[in-house]
């Protein structure tokens, strides 16, 4: 896979998040939008004046607004500049950060603001997603993002009772890490106490997948503010610098009557992490890192997919989850935020990743943030048809 | 699934799909606020950005200009505007708010700096036009959205009076040997620009009579410069505390006589040397020589100024307004001295003999300038026949406008209209329309006298003329 060299660096020197929630009825679209930019600015100590570009992005359809960045621009700030609108699915977030890097990098701009927004409470997500799929004309299934196959995938291999237990222990981990996160929308305040309970009560969805594993709708938004290495050394004192980041999607393997055994359905996971740790030099990137951001849309793929991430082997990832290894203060936390189970104001959520991992990296994430110091960190994101986005975060520019 | 197909494609199909997709958007605080003040009370709000002096609308709680937050600044617009760009919906459809066709247009409000789209009804298509002037036509039925406003009709064109002065020939002085002509044999010279004088206060109106009437310097200011741009040319006041009583504080009257002049540096600012009932010869004259207004009403006669009730005859407050001869001496020579041009009040013909009668002392310079006033309780109600043998007891000369209490004004403006005299309107004197309904502020009545003014042919006496007119320093 083709790697260039940057032509610049880039690091990350403001970050705003506005609370996320079922329910903003007292803000339209662009007042919401305002929020985050607005954090994000006093974050950088930057007015808008001082920002090149804007790169905008959200699920287009799920608030049935075409082009959303123009009604947007009496929130973003856009007015008078150059501004690119961008949508990929649920990996919006995590591309509007790539592209702003890249925009960066590239030496085009040297400073640009990554937008990415939500108010899933206007629209109608799942009448946006299923139409995407027609099963007898060669348009590929998928509802939405309910998939009960990963669900069945760790039932066979390691049985129910186990899969569940280790389902529910991680959305309980995600619940407690949300509950520390001031901006995190659903924040229960679960008890590991209640596995039991949860796995009897919770309505099921697709198979085993239950209401209580998936992650939420949330309106809310994310701004992130990018400069090229020269900028953020002058602007920032703690710029978080974006090492690498990968893309990998391959609608192909999206089998259309069901499960193949031989041929399993997501794959680009390992796949990019393979690449985007191989061509870093990265051995064991389960050492490597200090904390992990990751998109988890479901407490079954959040589980099966730690196995793809770090290229674990038999139930070492099943372990990470059942030793609370992933909470804060084990040996891998993964979203200290509580992750896309605790909010998921789509087109926001993987630059929510991103931004939570450089929150940490920074060492000011609030009362969420882990207790020893964070030098590498990782952020994916993902979404239909099995798109993958991964980046990687530094506090030193020394790799 | 299968239709009739097209010729040569019998066995080509096509898949039907259906999308149902129901969405909102929130208008959020700022937005919802906007519709509905326009449901409760059909007013048109918007916000203003106090970085950029941008007028919002619809509003908005930042300016994306400058990022200023301007959610709580809100300011009242017009319910008129002009049509800045339109189009034709000329196809129909379920979604759209009318039958086919009909025009979308933008509209911007008077007062706002950003259109807004909006239907506009009541005329032919073929005659909209970018330019036109609209009125806002509120809905009968409230739908909570911005179809609370149904739709805009065109507005009556509104012309300034400031852009028709500006287009017209100037009056100066070399024009009146033809104006004294024209008198001695009775005609009035409509030429001659008539000077439209507002009277926003007097001592007695109250805010609960009609809430217009200013009580702070800011509210004197703003509605002054309403008077202003509706077509006068001149203020009279009566200061008043934030409480509403009539001052006589040299610090009150001067804060009041400075913000008008600096809202509307062109206006000219008559003060009284009445003030209020039971001040002091001295606490009426002091203020006049401390302030040195361009003009002051000058009082001509002791009398009754009561008030009684018009249809019963019963008595309300009784009150004697001395103006001795001694006080009409020392007034006027105290307001010639000082530069102040008096603008001498005759309740009656007694007032205007009592003047004639002290002006043999040599006191008053030339011209003399008159106020015929009609219908107070203690002088002379409005006639027509008295308003002739008024003017025609006047020394050569001398100007004279008029202004009449209650429902006396209107009439009594028009006769002096008609006669080559000027005009006093506002809520000192009366405080409603023609038609019974509250004025909306002086302003509005300044707007009766000029559709009086251009009805008759005359036009309206921008300051500068009125100065010359009346004979004061130019600015
Ligand atoms: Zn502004």
């Amino acid at each position: 896979m083709a790697h260039h060299k940057k032509n610049r660096n880039v690091g990350i020197i403001g970050i705003g998040q506005t609370k996320h929630s079922s329910h903003r009825e007292d803000v339209n679209q662009p007042e919401l939008i305002h929020e985050a930019v607005r954090l994000a600015l006093q974050d950088a100590n930057l007015t808008m004046k001082d920002i090149d570009c804007v790169v905008h992005g959200n699920m287009e359809l799920f608030e049935m607004v075409h082009q959303p960045d123009l009604w947007h621009v009496l929130g973003t700030g856009a007015y008078g500049k150059d501004c690119i609108r961008i949508t990929t699915g649920g990996t919006v977030g995590a591309t509007l950060s790539c592209a702003s890097d890249n925009l960066a990098a590239s030496g085009m701009y040297d400073i640009v603001m990554a937008i990415g927004f939500e108010k899933l409470q206007e629209g109608h997500t799942t009448g946006g997603i299923t139409n995407m799929a027609d099963p007898l004309w060669f348009r590929k299934i998928q509802a939405g993002a309910l998939t009960g196959s990963s669900a069945y995938d760790v039932e066979r291999e390691f049985g129910l009772e186990r899969a569940n237990r280790a389902s529910l222990t991680y959305r309980i981990i995600m619940d407690k890490h949300a509950c520390l996160n001031p901006n995190a929308h659903r924040a229960f305040g679960l008890e590991f106490s209640q596995i039991d309970d949860l796995i009897r009560t919770s309505p099921k969805l697709v198979g085993e997948l239950k209401l209580i594993e998936m992650c939420s709708q949330s309106d809310g938004a994310c701004c992130v503010i990018f400069a090229c290495e020269q900028k953020a050394k002058e602007l920032a004192r703690t710029p978080v610098w974006i090492r690498d980041h990968i893309t990998v999607h391959r609608e192909e393997t999206f089998n259309i009557f069901g499960y193949d055994r031989k041929v399993p359905v997501i794959k680009t996971h390992k796949f990019a992490a393979e690449q985007l740790f191989g061509r870093n030099g990265i051995k064991d990137p389960l050492n490597y890192f200090d904390v992990f951001e990751m998109y988890d849309p479901a407490t079954w793929w959040a589980i099966d997919w730690l196995r793809d991430f770090f290229a674990l082997h038999g139930d070492e990832h099943l372990k990470l989850v059942e030793n609370k290894e992933i909470m804060i203060g084990g040996r891998m936390p993964i979203n200290p935020s509580g992750g896309v189970i605790g909010s998921n104001p789509i087109g926001a959520t993987a630059l929510i990743r991103v931004a939570e991992a450089a929150l940490q990296v920074r060492g000011n994430a609030g009362p969420h943030q882990i207790p020893t110091p964070v030098k590498h960190a990782l952020a994916s994101g993902f979404g239909g048809t099995m798109w993958t986005v991964m980046t990687m975060l530094e506090k030193e520019l020394n790799w | 699934m299968a239709k009739e197909q097209v010729a040569g494609f019998e066995d080509s199909y096509e898949v039907e799909g259906k999308m149902a997709l129901p969405y909102t958007y929130f208008a959020g605080r700022v937005g919802s606020k906007f519709i509905t003040t326009i449901r409760d009370q059909q007013k048109i709000m918007g916000v203003k950005c106090p970085a950029c002096n941008t007028v919002y609308l619809p509003p908005r709680q930042v300016c994306d200009k400058d990022f200023t937050d301007i959610r709580d600044n809100w300011v009242e617009l017009n319910n008129t505007g002009t049509v800045t760009t339109f189009t034709v919906v000329r196809y129909d459809d379920r979604h759209l708010p009318r039958p086919a066709p009909y025009v979308l247009a933008l509209i911007q409000l008077d007062g706002a700096g950003t259109p807004f789209m909006h239907i506009v009804e009541e005329c032919k298509i073929e005659d909209v036009k970018i330019g036109m002037k609209v009125e806002a036509v509120f809905a009968k039925e409230t739908t909570n959205t911005i179809l609370d406003i149904d739709h805009f009709k065109p507005a009556p064109e509104k012309i300034s009076i400031h852009a028709l002065n500006t287009a017209r020939k100037q009056w100066n002085p070399a024009d009146e040997p033809a104006t004294n002509e024209k008198r001695k044999g009775g005609k009035p010279d409509m030429a001659t620009p008539v000077i439209i004088a507002a009277a926003l206060t007097g001592a007695a109106t109250m805010k609960n009579q009609n809430p217009s009437v200013p009580y702070t310097p800011e509210e004197f200011a703003e509605e002054a410069w309403k008077c202003w741009q509706a077509g006068a040319a001149m203020v009279h006041v009566h200061a008043r505390e934030d409480g509403g009583m009539a001052t006589h504080d040299h610090g009150r009257i001067k804060a009041t006589h400075d913000a008008i002049k600096d809202r509307c540096p062109e206006l000219i600012v008559n003060l009284s040397s009445a003030v209020g009932m039971g001040k002091t010869a001295e606490q009426r004259i002091s203020q006049i020589v401390a302030i040195k207004p361009e003009m002051a009403s000058l009082n001509t006669n002791t009398m009754n100024f009561g008030i009684v009730e018009r249809k019963t005859g019963k008595i309300f407050i009784d009150y004697v307004f001395e103006n001795t001869f001694t006080m009409l001496q020392d007034f006027s020579r105290a307001m010639e001295e000082n530069g102040v041009k008096p603008e001498i009040e005759c309740y009656d013909m007694g007032g205007l003999d009592n003047t004639l009668l002290i002006a043999r002392q040599g006191i008053f310079s030339d011209p003399m300038n008159f106020n015929f006033v009609w219908g107070v309780a203690g002088g002379q109600a409005f006639r027509a026949e008295s308003f002739i043998a008024m003017m025609n007891a006047l020394p050569p000369r001398a100007n004279f406008t008029t202004c009449g209490v209650g429902t006396d004004e209107f009439p009594c403006i028009m006769q002096s209209c008609l006669l080559g005299g000027h005009m006093r309107v506002g809520l000192e004197d009366n405080i409603r329309m023609p038609d019974g309904r509250l004025a909306r502020g002086s302003y509005e009545l300044v707007e009766v006298a000029v559709s009086i003014a251009s009805a008759l042919g005359r036009p309206v006496a921008t300051a500068t003329e009125a100065r010359l007119i009346m004979g004061m320093k130019p600015r």
